[in-house]
């Protein structure tokens, strides 16, 4: 981590204010307390929505878990580190389970599944009375409440204040780490990120349970510190959202912005409530509903706040922190691929029978088809033929009705995207899809950092990245936004980073079209030298034939899904069947 | 028992039809809008407390009342769109999903505080005697045949609404492609604006037929949106005979799980059945019979 002056500055004055609180009085005790726990809760939230793009409106769950499962273990006379490491240990499970469910789910049911999680819980801990006590709640006994001559609210305010210094170094290490990018991957495109060799549910499930310890942990400081558990208090609707009001307000996905939002609402909130009496929640609301109008991004994403010298730290992004500036390197510098030797004889790619059906339609059928090893294919054929399902099948985002994949040895039914990635399968969509809001580098060093071989560091994977993107003609817009880029610039990173899964095998959708025909001279050229230097075999799909006669040895013709014609260029161009239905006229015609 | 259960049947599909017409609301604003409203059933809320109010202070007939809040939430419904919906399709898809979400539920915080605040937290409802029929031992009040003859006509009227005029075929057409519709001489984000007024309009009504025969409690709205929601996922998004059966289901089911089990579990029906449909069709109902 590379943090400037300022923010050192601001760290330790926020952590010494935090440190001496408590000696200021019972007032600001309770006040920081307060803080400390709702950073806890807007933190970890924030990993799961600021990183990977899930809005888990029920994340206030974990905290009211954490609670009980404090409770009950304290009520039950087990030390308070055994009740701590229940607390965290049972709640984290509870995140594990509901992942299952949850995250078969995307963006607005994710949301309001999750939300629905509130009123369950809410209706558990009311009616399981034999456990929870219901709706009088679980008072905690008195006699715990002063250890070794001090309140035990000071012991809880100091675990609180260390679980906040956890989770403010652990979203540092989120931002910066392999496992971060995953995430941020996940947050873009979901399928990208498989097709980039990331298995994405694991990566999901963990950042859900880490953020469901993490807020058990502040949960369990609570009752601890309050003798006092409820429903409500841990439950309702207006509380819960209170912290992803904070992590909202501050900046979603910031290093700064759970910190900054908690600290600016907390206040606020602090002081409104001594001020007026009735309307709190109104006034929740109102805040809540100005952060969603008006600053959905967070303050200190604001041109403002980042113009300011100083303040404007805060608010970088996590690209702007990650510092690996391009290296001297030479034009025609080999990329980390490597050299494989061709056998021209051998067969690397076998479709047999492979049939594809959506309901009624079926797109492709009964295609059998052999690609040898450095072979360069052309596919053909008008539009709706099918080709783009055979690229979806083989690189496995449908599983065939019918039929066989085979790959270098490898059955490909039945495999999961990120695995087919490993054996040696890239591919280009034909509308690009690059993770929109992450830099040109970052884009191409996701799918070095998740190779099938554990993959490169982070460092290793950003420096490699940049030959990559050299070769791509993308070397000057190394560290702008892949959402900045124009059409060609966002088909050359898409190629850029299929080249970096180190594919045996390249599957190029229509990558020449809409492009002039330099650009298009350029795609040919990499082409051809993807094969020549590197030995990768490639499949493409291309209307402009002019493209595909300079560089391909083959050329298969599909029609309504079926395979109409086989062979070298020249033959397939001449077949009456193939000017028929692709060329829209015969020989004799033209003749 | 027969006429138990009967008497079961008649509160379970009033209920269920009360819960679809909340339903139809939540269902069109985010058929064709695209925005999922938390407040929804807040409006409800709002809706039958303000109409017990009214009734409380002027004796004013509840179908005038209706109207007049009809027109009420119509206005609202709009002004919410044009002003503090609309302006989040602007940004970037993060931003603009996660603005809704909160600029929806900051209202729904605000609107139920308010109502509590203004009216008092205990529920309310209009108090009008009418009178009961009785068949054997079943028991129908004169307000239920009210409310289930309110219903069936609403539910006719809105089918016919939405499949005969011009308005409703605009609807389709911005469903399917707001920008086609802009380019075929629709203005997208008026028709928006009006969908979502119509969907708050429903509410009005909704609310009005509730406070005939049930309290209304000020904070009891998102419970409200949560069954609303379980119903369009049971009965297909966009789909008014879907959710109404899907309602008439939920209202039986919960009336029999107070009965045979405990009316504490009654609001939890509605939140596992969401669960279960959500885990087993991720993408709806409605994907398994396309």
């Amino acid at each position: 981590m590379t943090g400037s002056a300022t923010e050192k500055l601001a760290l330790a004055a926020i952590f010494a204010i935090a440190v001496i609180a408590p000696f200021l009085g019972a007032y600001y005790l309770t006040f920081v307390f307060t803080m400390l726990i709702a950073y806890v809760v807007a933190q970890s939230w924030d990993w799961l929505h600021g990183e990977a793009g899930y809005v888990n409106l029920g994340h206030y769950i974990y905290f009211g878990i954490g609670a009980y499962v404090f409770s009950l273990g304290y009520i039950n006379e087990l030390p308070v580190v055994v009740c701590f490491a229940f607390a965290a240990l049972f709640t984290a499970g509870v995140g594990a389970i509901l992942s299952y469910p949850l995250f078969r789910l995307r963006g607005d049911y994710f949301a309001f599944a999750t939300l629905a999680l509130l009123p369950l819980f809410d209706l558990l801990a009311a009616n399981l009375k034999g456990i929870t006590k219901g709706t009088d709640g679980i008072p905690l006994p008195p006699k715990g409440a002063i250890v070794m001559g001090v309140d035990v609210k000071v012991f809880s305010y100091y675990v609180a204040l260390a679980v906040c210094v956890a989770a403010f170094f652990l979203t540092i290490w989120l931002a910066r780490n392999k496992f971060g990018f995953a995430l941020k991957a996940i947050r873009n495109d979901e399928q990208a990120a498989e097709i980039c060799g990331i298995r994405i549910f694991p990566v999901k499930l963990k950042t859900m349970a880490l953020g469901a310890t993490f807020a058990a942990l502040a949960g369990a400081c609570y009752p601890w510190a309050y003798r006092y558990i409820d429903p409500t208090t841990v439950f309702g609707l207006n509380v819960a959202l209170i912290p992803i009001a904070m992590a909202l307000l501050g900046g979603t996905g910031l290093l700064w912005g759970a910190l900054i939002g908690t600290i600016l609402l907390g206040t606020m909130q602090q002081m409104l409530l001594v001020q007026i009496s009735g309307f709190q929640a109104t006034i929740v609301g109102i805040v809540t509903l100005l952060i969603g109008r008006y600053m959905p991004g967070g303050l200190l994403r604001a041109r403002i706040v980042r113009g300011t010298p100083g303040l404007g730290a805060l608010g970088k992004e996590h690209h702007e922190r990650l510092g690996v500036r391009p290296a001297v390197g030479a034009a025609g510098e080999a990329l980390a691929i490597e050299r494989r030797t061709i056998d021209p004889d051998r067969t690397i790619l076998t479709c047999n029978g492979v049939t594809m059906a959506f309901g009624g339609n079926i797109a492709v059928n009964n295609v059998t088809l052999e690609v040898k090893e450095g072979e360069i294919l052309g596919l053909i054929g008008p539009n709706g033929s099918g080709k783009t399902t055979l690229f979806n099948l083989i690189s496995k985002i449908y599983e065939p009705v019918a039929g066989e994949i085979r790959f270098d040895g490898h059955l490909l039914n039945g495999l999961r995207r990120d695995t087919v990635s490993h054996v040696g399968i890239g591919r280009t969509y034909q509308i690009p899809r690059p993770f929109s809001d992450l830099t040109v580098q970052e884009n191409i060093a996701i799918p070095l950092m998740f190779r099938g071989d554990g993959g490169l560091a982070r460092d290793a994977a950003l420096a490699e990245a940049i030959k990559f993107a050299r070769f791509a003609g993308l070397e000057a817009r190394l560290f702008d936004r892949a959402d900045a880029l124009n059409l060609q610039q966002r088909k050359a990173l898409e190629f850029a980073r299929a080249l970096a899964c180190r594919p045996k095998l390249l599957l190029v959708d229509e990558v020449a079209s809409g492009l002039t025909p330099a650009e298009v001279r350029a795609f040919v050229d990499h082409i051809r030298e993807m094969r020549d230097k590197y030995g990768v075999t490639v499949i493409w799909v291309e209307h402009i034939i002019s493209a595909l006669s300079q560089v391909v040895d083959r050329l298969v013709v599909l029609e309504q899904g079926s395979v109409i014609a086989d062979g070298p260029l020249r033959e397939v161009m001449a077949d009456e069947r193939v000017l028929r239905t692709y060329f829209g006229g015969s020989l004799k015609e033209h003749a | 028992m027969t006429a138990i259960i009967a008497q079961l049947v008649i509160s379970g599909l009033l209920l269920g039809g009360l819960y679809a017409l909340v339903a139809f609301g939540l269902s069109l604003i985010y058929g064709v809008v695209r925005i999922l409203n938390f407040a929804h059933g807040t409006l409800l809320a709002i809706g039958g407390i303000a109409a017990s109010i009214i009734f409380a202070v002027y004796k004013l007939n509840p179908v005038l009342i209706a109207v007049v809040l009809v027109l009420v939430f119509l206005v609202f419904g709009y002004l919410m769109h044009i002003y503090l919906l609309d302006p989040l399709k602007k940004r970037n898809p993060f931003e603009a999903t996660i603005g809704t979400v909160l600029v929806t539920v900051g209202l729904l915080l605000i609107i139920s505080d308010l109502a509590a605040e203004i009216a008092g937290p205990t529920p309310k409802n209009i108090p009008l005697e009418f009178h009961a029929y009785i068949v054997g031992e079943v028991i129908i009040q004169r307000a239920e045949l009210y409310i289930l003859g309110g219903i069936t006509l609403f539910t006719i009227a809105l089918h016919l609404f939405l499949k005969k005029t011009w308005f409703g075929r605009a609807i389709r057409a911005v469903t399917q492609s707001p920008l086609g519709a802009n380019i075929c001489g629709i203005r997208s984000k008026q028709i928006h604006a009006q969908t979502v007024a119509v969907g708050c309009g429903i509410v009005a009504i909704a609310g009005v037929l509730w406070s005939l025969k049930f309290p209304v409690d000020p904070y009891g709205g998102f419970d409200l949106t949560v069954r609303a929601f379980t119903i369009i996922i049971l009965g297909g998004i966009g789909n008014l005979v879907g959710a109404l059966l899907a309602g008439l289901f939920l209202g039986l089911a919960e009336v029999f799980t107070s009965f045979l089990w405990a009316s504490d579990w009654a609001p939890a029906v509605s939140i596992v059945l969401l669960l279960v449909i959500l885990v087993v069709f991720p993408r709806g109902l409605a994907s398994v019979r396309k």
